[in-house]
């Protein structure tokens, strides 16, 4: 699914953010990319989505060659990907229902789709109920589950998480992190960058640390292994 | 495209007009008044040119006499007029006549002539109209050439001067325009510019959900092109009043005036300033897209 070879990054200021990384991440797999604020965590999850580009290396994302791709084709990269962001991003003018059927709007789907998939979705994030409250009406964790809904929505073979749970509470973390379970039983691979120790450690799932840019760790069964 | 996506790109720009209410207007407002200045220019040039070649195709040569010609003299230079090809009518106009003409055409003001007295100054003359519009030029040369021929008078000098002030309105209106243009670009521009900012977060989440650079796009576009397209629309009702007023008065009092007549003509005019108008809006939205908003 993802599979970055001696991959660096360094921004325009000099600042060197990934220092020859090498990762392979297989369909289904569930990984949190861990490690300290400014170890490059970010810049790695924004490379899968091309947001960033890297300065050398290979990547390819959902079998698709990230580095020699033509600006045209990114929205099609991106299609096959669903991005999650720490501050939920849900447009403050749309309902529940509004915001995640934007995510199908943008691809031209029909409407008949549009409904099911909704509809389909919004029960996965037990949110159904909810569909035609706005933003504002709803808890943060409320507001990261339309967040997740709408980056499902498309069916994406990768779901691409920065720090989900990192402005809520324990409680509704787990909520959230069960949706990411069950999505991930249904065979889409969950790439989440966390501080979330606690999560991380229950979890049992692969683990890789960066530090300073580079991989420092990578296993299979992994803890957190930082002390907050 | 599909239906549907054309359909919320529609509710966008609707959305987005609303949301920028006083910008809206203000663009709508400058585009109106610059289409409608560029309609007037448009309006007049076309007008005096119409009018320039309403005249030269009715031009009337007058052939002037010299004083003191006999009879015989007259006579031979009518039959030399007749031999000419392309005459087609020769109306000999004696002094006499030509006096009372004169009288005729000052009216009231006939009296001016009474300083004259027993004399009348004006020459034999004849008036000469030829088969084909640019036939008018030679056959004056020619005509020039014939003996007894004092001198031969024509159109030229009015037509001239037509063109003149068409030429100047033209350019006068051209400078103008850009000017008008270079302001509406501006203020269509950053009429777009807000709509970006406003919806910046909006095109930030398309962008992560896949969507294309032309989907963004297009909304922005489409937003300029109905700024430009409301103001072409008051611009051209104004346009069509004015200039149908206009056309009643003149032709109240000059009945015979060579006015284009309002249709087609209002139709076109119309049609020409709605083009400009969205022309305008979708440069000026994609001078702001170009710039604002990197895809």
């Amino acid at each position: 699914m993802i599979h970055m070879k001696n991959v660096s990054k360094i921004y325009e200021n000099g600042a060197l953010a990934l220092d020859h990384v090498n990762i392979d991440i297989e369909k289904g797999e569930f990984v949190f990319i861990v490690g300290a604020s400014g170890a490059g965590k970010s810049t790695f999850i924004k490379m899968l989505f091309r947001e960033v580009l890297p300065s050398e290396g290979t990547l390819t994302v959902n079998g698709r060659n990230v580095i020699h791709m033509i600006h045209k084709d990114v929205p099609y990269l991106r299609r096959g990907l669903g991005v999650i962001f720490q501050d939920y991003r849900l447009l403050p003018d749309k309902t529940v229902y509004e915001n995640v059927a934007f995510a199908m709007q943008v691809i031209e789907a029909s409407r008949r789709t549009m409904q099911r998939s909704v509809n389909s979705v919004l029960d996965v994030v037990g949110l159904r109920e909810k569909y035609k409250c706005f933003p504002s009406q709803l808890s943060g964790g409320e507001q990261q589950r339309v967040a997740i809904a709408r980056a499902i929505v498309n069916d994406p073979a990768i779901v691409i998480a920065d720090e989900p749970t990192g402005n809520l509470d324990p409680d509704t973390s787990w909520d959230i992190m069960d949706i990411f379970k069950r999505i991930n039983t249904s065979g889409t691979t969950i790439v989440m960058a966390t501080h979330d120790k606690m999560i991380v450690d229950a979890m049992q799932k692969r683990v890789v640390a960066i530090e300073d840019g580079r991989i420092v760790r990578d296993e299979a069964q992994g803890v957190y292994g930082y002390e907050d | 495209m599909r239906i549907r996506t054309t359909e919320y790109f529609i509710r966008e720009v609707f959305f987005s007009l609303k949301r920028n209410n006083w910008m809206s207007v203000a663009s709508i407002g400058t585009v109106a008044v610059s289409l409608f200045v560029l309609g007037m220019f448009l309006i007049l040039v076309l007008n005096f040119n119409k009018m320039a070649e309403t005249l030269e195709s009715q031009v009337q040569i007058n052939v002037y006499l010299q004083d003191d010609l006999k009879k015989e003299d007259i006579k031979s230079i009518e039959e030399q007029i007749k031999d000419m090809q392309g005459i087609e009518t020769a109306k000999y106009i004696d002094k006499d006549e030509a006096l009372k003409r004169f009288k005729e055409r000052l009216g009231d003001q006939k009296f001016l002539l009474d300083a004259l007295g027993e004399t009348n100054p004006l020459p034999n003359a004849y008036e000469i109209t030829v088969t084909q519009p640019e036939l008018v030029k030679t056959a004056a040369g020619s005509l020039e050439k014939i003996k007894g021929v004092e001198s031969v008078k024509f159109g030229q000098d009015v037509v001239k001067h037509l063109f003149d002030i068409t030429r100047l309105i033209r350019i006068f209106g051209l400078a103008l325009m850009v000017l008008l243009a270079g302001a509406t670009l501006f203020i269509i521009s950053n009429t777009i510019r807000l709509t970006v900012f406003a919806r910046r977060k909006e095109i930030a989440i398309m962008k992560y959900v896949g969507a294309t650079d032309w989907f963004i796009r297009w909304p922005f576009l489409l937003e300029g092109v109905a700024l430009g397209f409301f103001g072409g629309i008051i611009a051209a009702v104004a346009l069509r009043s004015t200039y149908a007023a206009v056309t009643a008065k003149v032709y109240s009092t000059l009945a015979f005036f060579p006015l284009i007549p309002e249709y087609p003509f209002l139709n076109y005019i119309s049609l020409a300033i709605l083009f400009s108008g969205m022309l305008i809006g979708s440069v000026g939205s994609t001078i702001s897209l170009k710039r604002f908003l990197k895809v």
